[in-house]
């Protein structure tokens, strides 16, 4: 909102007063002026939630105070577009340059480093391996680019400019535990800055496909999911420090999920168990367009992670079930990860001889009731506006009485199949993870 | 961890503890590639830290000297989708109507969703004179 609000009062010259909840309103006066905008922007705080609210609390928060000066909230609106601009507000150009930070940190006990490397937010809360200048020299052997190769430059919370090196990405991967060998797939990883972050429990989910997973030792079998891989867990945990450090994601400051999400210790870091997919089935990678023998890493968003439970029965097909865990999702996307032994018997017994064939029978037969897609604020708050302009079928899907039962997955392309595990169960999960970025690794080699 | 310990380890003044401006930090000392280790024990840590380019700094439009005969835009950015949230704005505009009556007020629900500009909306604004703008409501 600081963005739309700077671009009234520049372009247009219209003052502005933003109300923003006081769950965030500290991101929009803080770190999102300091370091994106520019612009110091009058904002006001409402009480936190309001969404969801009566009228009657609603109008309580209009005519009690502003959470951010403490004044009457309209009184302080009326001051944000009367009161004559301050020194600071008028200020334009570039400000004094932020302070670089030193390449080396002055010399000190292990435990004290540790310590203040959880102080800068710079972990996951569990030690790291601390990265002297041997250690990232020798991290560095692992790739052919220069250290002070620029990997990115708007890497910040909403594309705020971080510009990071390769030298910085080698010292997270060796504080993340990380081999040589895995720099590429991590600089691979890092070049995908910044994440996704919400309010919400958002997390990310990384799928490897490629000759690389052989060459690093990649778990795509038995366990593959849980902590039983140094480069499965090293990955995945380079991942979250990647995202503290370089985005500069810190909690209260750059970015406020209410919950956050277990999942963020780990990504879901896994590699597609490409040997044993049914032979007409192709891997993630080429079916978003890479070739079979590139080294890719697939960046996935979302929120929900169902579990099968148990194995594949007989007497009720597997798609049944996946169809009815489905209609728990939001609708907008979905990935599946199953053992082999589901693709399996989907493709032998089932004649799904394609992930998009399978795909494309949950999109017609996953079902829920139209208030209970709107009842998800992310569908009301990104495809509700959509319908309310005309888009199909959303427009369609407003009109609805609550209890019509819409088919959410209406497009097929946003179901994807991943199969990873060790053919001891026939289980799967059902997720709401969509794919964001796929980039190559060889690349980063 | 104290903060004069941490800001002493990454080679700041400890100065810095009592609290500075934004803008104002001292540059703190950057260790030497080539410094020997204090005493046996210490070691020597590349630092992880990123440095943030700071933004160019854009000065607000100037402010109105009264409300009395504007006209004030009150645009739901449509948190939460569906027109949720145009009860705030209702109510802003009854808080207007009883207490600056001199004030006109117009709702508008921003298009798109809330993470989408709305540039129509911002012209549309300016031609038809707005003179200010309550944006929101943002969580």
């Amino acid at each position: 909102m600081s963005s739309e609000a700077g671009e009234i009062e520049q372009k247009y010259h219209i003052p502005v007063v933003a109300a923003a909840g006081s769950n965030v309103v500290s991101f929009g006066i803080g770190a999102n002026f300091k370091y994106n905008t520019g612009m110091p922007i009058r904002y006001v705080g409402v009480p936190f939630p309001f969404s969801g609210q009566p009228r009657s609390v609603l109008k309580g928060y209009v005519e009690g105070k502003d959470t951010v000066s403490g004044k009457p909230l309209m009184q302080a609106i009326v001051d944000g577009l009367t009161k004559p601009l301050t020194d600071e507000e008028k200020m334009s150009g570039i400000p004094p340059e932020s302070i670089p930070e030193p390449r080396l940190l002055a010399p000190a006990t292990e435990d004290d480093l540790q310590a203040l490397f959880k102080e800068r937010c710079w972990t996951d809360f569990n030690p790291v391996i601390i990265p002297t200048e041997e250690r990232v020299a020798a991290m560095l052997k692992g790739t052919s680019h220069k250290p002070d190769e620029i990997v990115k430059s708007a890497a910040g919370t909403f594309g705020t400019k971080r510009p990071f090196t390769v030298e910085k990405v080698a010292i997270v991967a060796v504080m993340a535990g990380a081999k040589p060998e895995y720099l590429p797939l991590i600089l691979a990883l890092s070049s995908m800055v910044p994440y996704q972050d919400s309010t919400t429990s958002i997390a990310q989910m990384l799928v490897v496909n490629g000759p690389i997973r052989k060459k690093i030792d990649m778990n795509s079998g038995l366990g593959a999911l849980g902590p039983n891989c140094d480069a499965n867990s090293v990955i995945g945990r380079s991942k979250t420090l990647i995202h503290k450090i370089i985005q500069g994601y810190d909690e209260g400051v750059t970015g406020f999920a209410s919950l956050s999400n277990p999942l963020r210790y780990d990504n879901l870091c896994l590699a597609e168990n490409e040997e044993e997919l049914p032979a007409t089935w192709d891997p993630l990678h080429v079916q978003l367009g890479h070739k079979a023998s590139d080294s890719v890493i697939t960046m996935f968003t979302g929120w929900n992670f169902i579990n099968s439970t148990g194995w594949v029965e007989t007497h009720y097909a597997p798609q049944n079930l996946m169809r009815d865990y489905m209609s728990s999702l939001s609708g907008m996307s979905a990935t599946l990860l199953m053992d082999p032994s589901v693709a399996e018997l989907l493709n032998n017994v089932q004649g799904f001889t394609t992930k998009a064939a399978l795909a494309e029978w949950l999109s017609q037969n996953v079902e829920k009731t139209a208030e209970s897609y709107w009842g998800n604020s992310i569908v009301s708050s990104m495809l509700g506006p959509l319908g309310e302009q005309g888009l199909e079928p959303y427009a369609g899907w407003r009109k609805l009485p609550g209890d019509s039962r819409i088919k959410p997955f209406n497009n097929a392309r946003n179901i994807r199949s991943v199969v990873v595990g060790g053919k001891t169960a026939s289980v799967w999960f059902a997720t709401d993870f969509m794919p964001e970025k796929s980039v190559s690794i060889d690349a980063w080699a | 961890m104290d903060r004069r310990k941490v800001l002493a380890l990454l080679g700041a003044s400890p100065v810095l503890a009592a609290g500075t401006p934004a803008f104002a930090r001292t540059a703190p000392k950057a260790a030497s590639k080539h410094a020997p280790a204090m005493s046996s024990g210490l070691v020597n840590s590349l630092n992880p830290a990123v440095t943030p380019q700071l933004p160019r700094r854009i000065p607000l439009a100037p402010r109105l000297d009264t409300l009395n005969g504007k006209t004030i835009y009150l645009v739901d950015t449509d948190w939460g989708g569906m027109g949720q949230n145009s009860v705030i704005q209702e109510e802003m505009q009854k808080w207007f109507a009883a207490n600056m009556p001199g004030v006109k007020t117009i709702i508008k629900v921003k298009k798109g969703n809330f993470v989408t500009d709305d540039p129509a909306l911002w012209k549309e604004i300016a031609d038809k004179e707005g003179d200010g703008v309550v944006l929101g409501v943002a969580g």
